[in-house]
């Protein structure tokens, strides 16, 4: 008798323990009855909540969700960003993990939307007051609202520009007069011309952005940006020889393979050892970022240079960050909700001052941070999505490693632009 | 009749825990990922593709980077063992300072592979102080993190410094266990040096460098994956893969987790036959003595 019972609890634990197991599912099993008794609770996964500079933003997020859902509790889970990609697969891999999760727009997003709730229904009142819906969208379907605006505006040094005899006011409109301003600042301070971190192949993305409206022509951008890349175009070629030119003729700071990006470059802009840098917008390599060593007034905003006549310059950007709600949450419309607070005027409103982020809401008003910052936002209403935002993250990847060939001198123009447009092809 | 039963039962009882241990979350985890490597990613999430992703692995250049990169880390073996050796036997020859570098040599192994990483990344960085004194020699700067055909070399280098502390405490120990009438006989002989350690140290302390011989490789194919994170990321060019750096990648950074899989089937039979043939290595010397 005793022995029965002793196989019936191994039995038992075997098959739990087993059952807990299975690989890949793409629906998860959810237990709707239970839950309806319980407390409900929202989770929302994100690497950006325990920070200082969003805990405001934070707070007034969940005070506006507290006042329209009271009784609902809402948990904030900070993951450390280099592993949140990590984290989030498993949690898609089991189906099942937070409700609620951020998002880097572009590759990240569009490559997950299977396991994310289409938003359109339930956001639809915030589409005109939010900017930068399209990196979240994926046929035609929105999966996040935008917190933040990110892109890549040409920052400068203007003591720099002052110290080589030029002026700070009017910089270069084309990639000639770059090359010459560059040269003359060189003679003057020794400074670089462009602050290139590229270990982890973050710097081609940037180029590739900052600079591409100035090489593209508009139709061309807005094709690329539209899905149809003409990789034969010379244009589109143009861009690497233009990052490879800059590298023979000594624009960059040296040693670009072996700085990052994230964050070994920042100081080098910083600190006027470099007169440009292709930056970000928001979280970090922004102007609130730069302050500390370049005040306001000693930091410019250029529209990118003009490499190729007849391209028009405008403001790469996208949205930055949103929040995207999972398929397997319990009650879509709670969770939409939750969106919906956390991208409300209030709370962004308080991200853009304490975290000097670009945020997506339009209504913002920024008159008091500087010209860097006016600079930027005037562009917005004539900006146009970032060239690289369109690249899968696979794509993205290659064209990391490709740029560092590029710069090292084992790689040509050819062979790049051939492996990139057959990576892009296959998707 | 009843204690008859309980005691033939006791055995399996008793080694129920580690064998279900073993099943449930070795074998039966490894069970599934082998059979999660032969379905697709994406769309095709949960469809059987066959050999599928074991072929896109033998097509991708950086796989195959990172296979080359753990032969390379075989053929540094030696130079990883040679150098704890070496400096085991200056401190058992009582260099002046011995017990200074004792301690010193063993210091790096408490730090972890990040600070170890951080500390290298600022050290060898292009404007960091390895090249500013390179530079002071004459010697033109070296972009170790960054040309393709040193970063490497550079990495495993930081990985040998930061390790070899161990394998010097096990040499010291091997040192304790030699015949000090041997050596003196050699030199009372006028063996140089350089003799006394090719006839007579080596040869004693056999065991011990076959042992430092077998932690030293698990120890560069299991743990460099902290080091390659923070000091090159895979690159430049993706020269420092190494494969548990790309099942990372391709399971967190590339969202292909089945690919990933596969690539961990790969991985596991490679470190099977490294295991299976140290396995055989520590048997033969084994019963040689």
């Amino acid at each position: 008798m005793r022995q029965q019972r002793w196989w019936a609890v191994l039995m038992v634990a075997g098959l739990a323990v087993t059952g807990c197991g299975s690989a890949a599912r793409t629906e998860s099993p959810s237990g709707e009855s239970s839950q309806k008794q319980q407390e409900q609770k929202l989770v929302v996964w994100d690497w950006k909540s325990s920070e200082p500079a969003a805990a405001d933003y934070i707070e007034k997020a969940k005070a506006d969700f507290a006042a329209r859902h009271p009784g609902v509790t809402v948990e904030f889970v900070a993951q450390p960003f280099d592993q949140y990609y990590t984290l989030l697969g498993t949690a898609i891999q089991s189906g099942k993990g937070p409700d609620v999760m951020l998002f880097n727009g572009g590759g990240q997003i569009r490559d997950r939307t299977d396991a994310l709730l289409p938003l359109d229904q339930y956001v639809a009142e915030d589409k005109s007051r939010l900017a930068g819906w399209e990196a979240f969208g994926k046929d035609g379907k929105v999966y996040a609202a935008p917190v933040t605006l990110q892109g890549h505006p040409i920052y400068y040094n203007k003591a720099l520009y002052e110290k080589a005899g030029l002026d700070p006011a009017n910089p270069p409109k084309t990639w000639d007069e770059l090359v010459d301003s560059c040269a003359a600042i060189k003679k003057a301070t020794g400074a670089k011309c462009f602050a290139l971190g590229n270990k982890e192949g973050a710097g081609i993305q940037f180029f590739m952005s900052g600079l591409g409206s100035g090489i593209l022509t508009p139709q061309e951008y807005d094709d690329w940006v539209a899905g149809k890349r003409d990789w034969s175009s010379p244009h589109v070629r143009r861009i690497f020889e233009l990052w490879k030119e800059a590298q023979d003729k000594g624009l960059n700071n040296d040693g670009a393979n072996s700085t990052a990006m994230f964050n070994d470059i920042f100081p080098v802009f910083e600190t006027g050892k470099a007169a440009h840098i292709i930056g970000l917008m928001s979280d970090i390599g922004h102007w609130k970022d730069f302050s500390e060593f370049l005040p306001p007034d000693k930091l410019g905003v250029m529209q990118a240079p003009v490499a190729v006549e007849g391209a028009t310059p405008s403001l790469p950007y996208d949205g930055g960050i949103g929040y995207a709600v999972a398929k397997w949450t319990k009650d879509p419309q709670l969770a939409a909700d939750l969106v919906r607070s956390l991208t409300s005027t209030d709370a962004l409103t308080a991200f853009y001052a304490k975290a000097g982020a670009i945020a997506s809401d339009t209504t913002i008003d920024v008159s008091q941070a500087g010209a860097a910052v006016s600079g930027i936002v005037q562009e917005i209403k004539t900006g146009k999505p970032a060239l690289h935002v369109a690249l899968s993250s696979k794509t993205l990847d290659l064209m990391g490693r490709l740029s560092q060939q590029l710069l090292s001198g084992s790689a040509t123009v050819d062979e790049v632009v051939e492996q990139l447009a057959a990576s892009d092809r296959a998707g | 009749m009843r204690g008859a039963l309980t005691e033939r039962l006791a055995p399996y009882v008793l080694v129920a825990p580690a064998v279900l241990i073993i099943l449930v979350l070795r074998l039966w985890p490894l069970v599934l990922g082998v059979n999660f490597s032969f379905t697709g990613d994406g769309e095709l999430n949960g469809t059987p593709v066959g050999l599928g992703n074991y072929v896109e692995l033998a097509g991708d250049p950086l796989f195959r980077t990172s296979l080359r990169n753990v032969g390379l880390l075989v053929l540094l073996l030696p130079v990883a063992v040679a150098i704890p050796g070496l400096l085991a036997t200056f401190i058992y020859l009582r260099v002046p300072g011995n017990r200074v570098y004792r301690s010193v040599y063993f210091f790096p192994a408490v730090l972890s592979p990040v600070i170890v990483g951080a500390i290298f990344n600022l050290m060898l960085g292009f404007d960091g102080p390895v090249n500013a004194a390179l530079g002071a020699l004459g010697v033109g700067p070296v972009d170790w993190l960054g040309d393709p055909d040193i970063a490497m070399f550079a990495v495993v280098g930081v990985h040998i410094w930061a390790t070899f502390g161990m394998s010097l405490v096990v040499f010291l120990a091997g040192f304790s266990t030699l015949d000090a009438s041997l050596l003196d006989a050699a030199r009372v002989d006028g063996a140089s040096l350089r003799q006394s350690i090719w006839h007579v140290i080596i040869p004693s302390l056999t065991r011990t460098i076959q042992f430092v011989f077998v932690t030293t490789m698990i120890g560069m194919l299991t743990s460099m994956f902290g080091l390659l994170f923070v000091m090159t990321n895979g690159g430049p060019e993706g020269s420092t893969y190494l494969p548990e750096f790309y099942i990372w990648h391709e399971q967190g950074q590339m969202n292909r987790p089945a690919l990933a899989s596969a690539a961990s089937t790969v991985l596991f039979v490679v470190m099977l036959v490294v295991g299976l043939l140290q396995i055989s290595l520590l048997r033969r010397s084994g019963r040689q003595d």
